[in-house]
């Protein structure tokens, strides 16, 4: 189709990955997997962990649009860049190879963070199952970004495959995917057949049990879009403080009202993404926290890159903060 | 569809200029909190707003379903009352009808109206040899400037006094100050000949009530009393999306309208139902006395009805104009009006991919965040991020 090739690049490769690598990136799974390590989680069973490959993906996203921030979208440098993303078929290079530079040591916090998520279920007692060989990305930014006959095939797909994994649950890491299998699919006429749950909501579900967590700093608190906006979920976040017996503060938007990350415009605006986001660490620092938890990978990704030097605030994901209250009680 | 690129590269361009601009950058920060400010005390003060805004909300629904009644009525009303009323279907036969009335070589005074942008009516105006002047402070900023509006309420916003100063000496060809003061005083001056000896005045409305007729307008200034007092012909363009049964409930849009543009109450809410007419001598009524002898409205299509009749889209007719949104809007805060053409920021794009097509809307829609803080603002709760998911499907799949 002609009209494919008109749309900015960038759009085309992650509607094309998605279709055919069931990843933005053409990240596979089983890389996607690594982080299970000695979780020895089974193939299938009540409550299925899903990741989606978000948290995977975002150490991948951040270089290659710190890339593109600085290229005009419209050049030829820029289409070149992004036809090079096709290539992983042709000869056969993985975008890892592609992506070299990225650090390992982010590749290991946000990999890190899908386990200390799985382990600290599994110790508040839900047994949980988890496919390496076949999840599947929960198609989000298909639908994001305006491809919503991909979308819905995709759609239909993901569920199929959740189905043989005989799962009644699926707890989703990302809010993004929740709000995909909660809200969206339905509006596509793709019914799931599952409960679905955020981490948030299982975790709140036992909070009575989580260890106390004793970290003297100040901890703000920043409320992803997706989470108290389309799911609502904003009490129990703060619930979940209080059972581990950690005091917050509130920045001056927050819940329904809290500030975008930016992340939704890096495609696109990199630009103007970052500097929402430097806007919205300001936000939190100016609260005198010394470090802010949030749930959603895009936001942790998002905040971490605006977060200055000078502004002196943590940026944490609260399955990090959570996980750690388990092992100082190890 | 053609290529958008380009036209997206340009954008992005001037979206990362606007977005180091420390001038804009300062004005909206303070714009932002003033407006917050505003409005919770607002809604402190007047605690039933929230309660009539749902009330709106249902009048808009009713209204839309029933707007080709509406408009028959209203027309009718406008008649009887010794006004003139016209349909436009398209921007087109709106600029004729109005340079029919107005002709050539006429001093014109206007004031704020999102539809004359819409439809470029002082440049049509113009074009035919009129003077036209807008008398609204910050469109006639713009106006010397030949800029467009950054923001729908405050549409200089990006100007800062010092530049204003600029401007202003080098139109009246004396030192102007940078004092705010000063420099509203002598555009004061400077309007009030021209109200004075302009043959038309011309004005936009917030609201029309379709059983009395009346057009209601909501101001600040005092400039719209003088436009649409003053001279001996009053026009006022309106979308016909402004239509509502009654009286009663156009006064209940209008004070939800301008709560939630912050203020408690407006400096001037006028009400227009036709021509200044007197009875004074002789029981003999006589129109002009001290108002316009003539009174014309003209309801405006362009690209509405194509929203009125899909019902993924006519929830977006229910836009009150009343800015909210965009001061929550992330992207807004930092680049104003630059995210936007005509009408701007997330509801703008909506606009905007009805009245010049979706082609033009793209980088817009592209630039929403879909984050929905906008939707937690919205008096009329309009879902923006859903109708800018649909409008981008409807974009690559064309
Ligand atoms: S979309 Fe809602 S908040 Fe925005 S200007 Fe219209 S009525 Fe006001």
């Amino acid at each position: 189709m002609t009209t494919k090739k008109e749309i900015p690049p960038v759009l085309e490769i992650i509607r094309s990955n998605i279709m055919e690598y069931n990843n933005p990136l053409a990240l596979n799974c089983r890389q996607n997997s690594s982080w299970v390590r000695d979780l020895e989680l089974p193939a299938q069973g009540e409550i299925l962990f899903y990741t989606g490959g978000e948290y995977q993906l975002l150490p991948y996203l951040a270089p290659l649009l710190k890339t593109l921030t600085f290229i005009d979208p419209a050049s030829k440098a820029f289409s070149l860049l992004m036809e090079g993303r096709k290539l992983v078929k042709i000869i056969g290079i993985t975008p890892e190879k592609v992506l070299a530079g990225v650090l390992a040591q982010d590749k290991e916090r946000y990999n890190s963070i899908n386990y200390k998520a799985a382990y600290i279920l599994k110790k508040l007692g839900f047994d949980l199952c988890y496919d390496a060989d076949v999840e599947m990305y929960s198609g989000a930014l298909l639908y994001e970004l305006g491809f919503w006959q991909d979308f819905k095939l995709y759609a239909a797909r993901v569920v199929e495959v959740i189905r043989k994994t005989q799962a009644k649950t699926v707890v989703c890491l990302s809010p993004h995917a929740a709000e995909m299998f909660k809200v969206v699919y339905p509006q596509f006429n793709v019914f799931p057949e599952f409960n679905v749950k955020t981490f948030i909501e299982l975790v709140w579900e036992k909070r009575d049990n989580l260890p106390q967590i004793s970290d003297k700093s100040t901890v703000v608190i920043h409320d992803s879009c997706r989470l108290a906006r389309e799911l609502g979920i904003t009490k129990e976040i703060r619930d979940i403080m209080e059972s581990v017996g950690v005091s917050y503060v509130e920045p001056v938007r927050n819940k329904e009202w809290t500030t975008c990350c930016g992340g939704p415009g890096k495609m696109l605006f990199p630009e103007i993404a970052r500097i929402i986001a430097e806007r919205r660490v300001n936000e939190l620092a100016e609260t005198g926290a010394s470090k802010a938890l949030l749930a959603c990978p895009y936001c942790l990704s998002s905040l971490q890159a605006g977060s200055k030097q000078e502004r002196n605030i943590i940026i944490e994901d609260l399955v990090e903060f959570l996980y750690r209250g388990f092992i100082a009680n190890v | 569809m053609s290529d958008w690129q380009k036209e997206l590269a340009i954008y992005t361009k001037n979206l990362n200029k606007a977005s180091q601009d420390e001038n804009l950058t300062r004005a909206l920060t303070r714009a932002v909190k003033s407006y917050r400010q505003n409005v919770d005390t607002a809604l402190c003060q007047y605690p039933h707003t929230p309660n009539l805004a749902e009330e709106v909300r249902a009048i808009k629904e009713y209204s839309m379903a029933h707007n080709k009644e509406l408009l028959e009525k209203a027309m009718q009303a406008i008649e009887s009352n010794h006004g003139h009323a016209f349909y436009a279907e398209d921007r087109q036969a709106a600029l004729q009808i109005v340079k029919d009335i107005v002709g050539k070589g006429k001093i014109i005074v206007k004031g704020k109206s999102m539809l004359g942008e819409e439809l470029g009516l002082r440049e049509a105006l113009q074009e035919e040899g009129n003077e036209v002047w807008e008398t609204d402070l910050g469109e006639f900023i713009l106006q010397l400037k030949k800029d467009r509006p950054m923001h729908i309420l405050a549409p200089s916003i990006h100007v800062p006094r010092e530049q204003v100063a600029e401007i202003f000496s080098k139109f009246f060809q004396k030192e102007i100050p940078a004092d705010i003061t000063e420099e509203v005083s002598v555009v004061r001056d400077f309007l009030r000949e021209k109200y004075f000896t302009a043959d038309v005045g011309i004005s936009g409305a917030n609201v029309v009530a379709a059983d009395t007729g009346q057009i209601v307008i909501i101001e600040n200034e005092g400039n719209v009393r003088l436009c649409t007092g003053v001279p001996p012909v009053h026009i006022a363009i309106v979308g016909i999306e402004k239509l509502v049964p009654t009286f009663q409930d156009a006064m209940k849009v209008a004070e939800v309208t301008w709560r939630y543009a912050n203020y408690g109450a407006p400096g001037y809410v006028n009400i227009i139902s036709g021509p200044s007419k007197t009875g004074d001598i002789e029981k003999v009524i006589t129109y002009g006395a001290h108002g316009p002898k003539e009174f014309y409205v003209i309801f405006v299509n362009n690209g509405r009805s194509a929203m009125l009749g899909d019902e993924n889209y006519r929830q977006a007719l229910h836009c009150l104009r009343c800015g909210g949104c965009m001061y929550e809007c992330p992207v807004f805060q930092i680049t104003a009006g630059h995210y936007g053409r005509t009408y701007l920021s997330g509801i703008g794009s909506v606009w905007t991919a009805f009245i010049e097509g979706k082609e033009s809307a793209a980088p817009m829609l592209y630039t929403c965040l879909r984050c929905g803080r906008c939707v937690e603002r919205c008096p009329m709760k309009i879902n923006v991020p859903d109708m800018v998911g649909r409008l981008r499907s409807e974009v690559v799949s064309d």
